[in-house]
């Protein structure tokens, strides 16, 4: 493994680190903490802190140094947890993630001197406790950037240079901590003398190498931990802040603490074991039993109890027992996948998904379409593409995972105090939609909060509580995902809304529009109803920013309201953006899918409903409101289309920058659901393709991109109203 | 006499490329293991040393500065460096 694919690992167990510091940190501000929680928010910023010590990043080390201090005398409760402090770890928290940042980017390290000062001085030394004194923070070390095979990376010139400059040996006066790195501490970059660097910072004093294990060169293998040690620590330090240097490592690296306490025994696999292991290793084969971790471990345990009992078994009778006695594999267990492989799992599926259309169409066409077999092989194909997909399904819980944070800065900012109810945050989505739902949910968010939540003078004279409630929730309905961004604010006020269209000319004004339709008006581009433009929003760029956004992921957008109850913004978006749902239509010679997401409705319409605009020009009539008619064919350049409305299909399709139109097609062959190809990858982009797919009978079936079609269809007719006004 | 001479990045992988070379070199008489141009130092490269020590106590060590840090920080320096190392290896 290189050094950068174990960075790589790091910044990923960084982020889980940082949600879980975050659930621990909001179970605290709720006030339903208990020991487990403060341990976990000790070791995920713990770990965050060893990690960044093996790969150079001082000032992520630095700042999680004193943060984790704070967190050590909270655990010890030396320092109680109050609400500023919690406020304060939740601060510390922020800027943590900033750091995690800076250092996977490579950007600029965050400004923490102000908060280091703050998270020092609510340190149990400086409030007048009994902790122990503040450790100085150690100084930043250039990362090693060489790359290594084994994943040795650690900067151990830092490491000597530290130690050059240690401490005085301490007193005599003090406690002993012995200590055995097994092998697993020297793996994936792992090095045991680093934390005998913590430990020495620590002021303890190397007593004893424990070499009695240490087998002749010829015997030796350098993978292995042979080596123990013996310490004298300071009577000063306390066996928490000792521990808290080995929790990193946990078992790889047992630790015993006392004059009488013996030093943890090696545990060497030796060549001996090796050979059973090998043994064990060809039985369990046999046996279909793959011999992963801990099938290894009870190889050396049977090697082991081989060895005390001094018999020697036959080859597979050890297998047999291993394979009896092996656990089973402990639940959650997980491995991390390239994401490259899994998109290529995807679109292989997506092949085979289309393959099992054509031969399904193809029996069809030789009257053997119904048959067992094949009825059997869509089940299975549909079985295996869920299942693809859901490997790349992720919890939606990740998106919300970032919402208090947004709320702590804009409370910072507004003064509104927000109560955050998350629920549903288990439901799974495809990890491309939610990378591309963080954006407008942001936008969202700081909307409802902005113009929404009212100040907590104004909700306590209107009978409110003063601080305000934002839910988001999640759930699965008929194939989709519902998510629901719901405040108990002063809802949308239609009349002012309305009213500001009018003015900024979004609408006439003698529109007769409905409450929905008014409520959508939010959407447009470069509306505000916001009195004062404030830096969280209210430059009207944004919700329409957020509708485009939903639209891309083929999603839609919905809004509740009450007036003086507040607003529900619902998001209806698709599972995975590998397939989606689409009309198949005719146009002419070519065959066309128009993404559902578009669609209105669809209809043939009466001679009375097309009106002529000029010479080329038609608007279709929709109970009242004109439309322009988009004929399909003059975008495609398909040959022997309908020309003529009433011999075809009108549908009605919804777009974010030329509103409604009614795209002309021939007729509607089909409606399902389809797998998308990029056209970008394959061939190169197109002004009103989106994509294309591959149908049943082998066609390849472009995706219509319905906004830039209906845009550039429209352009010319809207430029030439503008020539007219002008006239 | 035979010099082996240890690499700058005395890592895992270092410390197992060396191991053939150093029970080599037992066979041909006296050995010096030159570290002086050794900067980084593991636990593995560490082990290696010493059981070199133990197996052929006559072994040399040259150590540069960062392995004689190293060493001091394992408690191995006199095992590595000083001329009797069986003496001083700790049992427990």
């Amino acid at each position: 493994m290189t050094a950068e694919e174990i960075q790589g690992i790091f910044f990923v167990e960084c982020e889980e680190s940082l949600a879980a510091a975050e659930q621990g940190l909001a179970a605290c501000k709720a006030g339903t903490q208990n020991a487990d929680t403060i341990n976990a928010i000790f070791r995920a910023v713990h770990s965050i802190k060893g990690g960044a010590g093996a790969f150079g990043f001082g000032a992520l080390q630095g700042f999680t140094h004193t943060f984790e201090t704070l967190l050590s005398d909270v655990r010890e409760e030396l320092v109680p947890i109050t609400a500023p402090l919690v406020d304060l770890l939740l601060g510390a928290l922020d800027v943590l993630s900033d750091h995690v940042s800076a250092a996977r980017d490579e950007g600029d390290a965050p400004e923490d001197a102000a908060l280091i000062a703050q998270l020092e001085a609510a340190m149990a030394v400086n409030l007048g406790g009994h902790g122990p004194a503040a450790v100085e923070t150690p100084a930043p070390s250039e990362p090693n950037t060489s790359d290594d095979e084994e994943g040795f990376n650690i900067d151990l010139d830092a490491l000597l240079d530290d130690i050059s400059g240690a401490p005085e040996p301490a007193p005599a006066a003090g406690w002993i901590l012995h200590l055995r790195p097994h092998a697993a501490a020297m793996r994936n970059g792992g090095e045991p003398l680093l934390l005998l660097r913590e430990l020495t910072a620590l002021g303890a004093e190397c007593i004893a190498c424990h070499t009695a294990d240490l087998p002749p060169l010829d015997e030796l293998d350098p993978c292995q931990g042979y080596l123990g040690w013996s310490f004298r620590v300071p009577a000063g330090v306390s066996e928490a802040q000792v521990r808290d240097i080995f929790d990193f490592v946990g078992e790889n690296c047992p630790i015993a603490i006392g004059e009488d306490a013996a030093v943890p025994p090696c545990q060497i696999a030796t060549r001996a074991a090796q050979g059973i292991q090998s043994i064990v290793a060809q039985g369990m084969a046999a046996l279909g039993i793959a011999a992963n971790q801990p099938a290894e471990t009870s190889a050396a345990q049977v090697a082991e109890q081989i060895s005390a009992d001094k018999h020697t078994a036959a080859p597979l009778a050890p297998a047999s027992a291993v394979a009896s006695a092996a656990p089973s594999a402990p639940q959650g267990q997980s491995i991390r996948i390239d994401l490259i492989k899994l998109d290529k799992l995807i679109d292989t599926v997506g092949e085979l998904v289309i393959a099992q259309a054509m031969l399904a169409q193809r029996l069809s066409g030789e009257a053997i379409g119904d048959n067992e077999e094949l009825t059997l092989l869509e089940s299975l194909t549909r079985d295996i593409q869920e299942s693809a997909m859901a490997i790349r399904a992720q919890p939606i819980g990740s998106v919300f995972s970032r919402v208090p944070r947004i709320l702590r800065e804009l409370t910072a900012s507004t003064g509104k105090h927000v109560n955050l109810v998350l629920s549903g945050e288990g439901t799974e989505l495809d990890k491309t939609v939610i990378e591309r739902l963080g954006e407008p949910l942001t936008h969202l968010i700081r909307n409802a909060v902005d113009h929404g939540i009212e100040d907590p003078a104004e909700r306590l004279a209107s009978g409110k509580s003063a601080e305000g409630t934002l839910t988001l929730s999640a759930e699965h309905r008929s194939g989709r995902i519902h998510i629901r961004i719901c405040d108990d604010g002063r809802g949308i006020n239609r009349e002012r809304v309305l009213a500001k269209a009018v003015e900024k000319g979004l609408v006439g004004p003698d529109a007769q529009l409905s409450k929905e339709e008014i409520e959508m008006l939010i959407f447009a581009p470069g509306f505000s109803t916001a009195a004062t433009i404030t830096n969280v929003s209210g430059r009207g760029v944004g919700m329409d920013v957020v509708r485009a956004n939903v639209k891309d992921l083929g999603g839609r957008i919905t809004i509740e309201s009450e007036e003086g109850k507040g607003t529900t913004f619902t998001l209806t978006l698709p599972l995975t953006l590998a397939i989606s749902d689409g009309m198949i239509v005719k146009v002419g010679d070519q065959t066309l899918v128009v993404p559902l997401t578009h669609v209105v409705e669809s209809l043939r319409p009466e001679a009375r409903d097309v009106r002529g605009l000029g010479a080329e020009r038609r608007m279709l009539n929709v109970r009242g409101r004109f439309i322009p008619v988009v004929p399909v064919s003059d975008a495609v350049g398909a040959n022997g289309a309908v020309r003529d409305p009433q011999h075809g299909v009108l549908i009605v399709v919804d777009t974010e920058s030329a509103g409604q139109a009614a795209l002309l097609v021939d007729h509607i062959w089909d409606q399902r659901q389809f797998v998308i190809k990029s056209l970008e990858s394959h061939y190169r982009s197109v002004d009103g393709v989106a994509g294309a797919t591959i149908l049943g009978d082998g066609r390849v079936a472009l995706i219509l991109n319905v906004d830039t079609l209906v845009a550039s269809a429209v352009a010319p007719l809207r430029e030439a109203a503008i020539t007219r006004e002008a006239a | 006499m035979t010099t082996i001479t240890l690499p700058p990045r005395c890592d895992r992988a270092a410390a197992e490329a060396l191991l053939p070379d150093l029970a080599a070199a037992f066979g041909t008489g006296a050995l010096t293991i030159d570290g002086s141009s050794a900067a980084q130092v593991g636990q593995a490269m560490l082990q290696v040393l010493a059981s070199a020590r133990f197996t052929c106590p006559s072994t040399s060590i040259t150590p540069s500065r960062d392995l004689r840090e190293a060493a001091r920080l394992a408690g191995l320096d006199q095992i590595l460096f000083d001329t009797n190392p069986s003496d001083k290896a700790a049992h427990a």
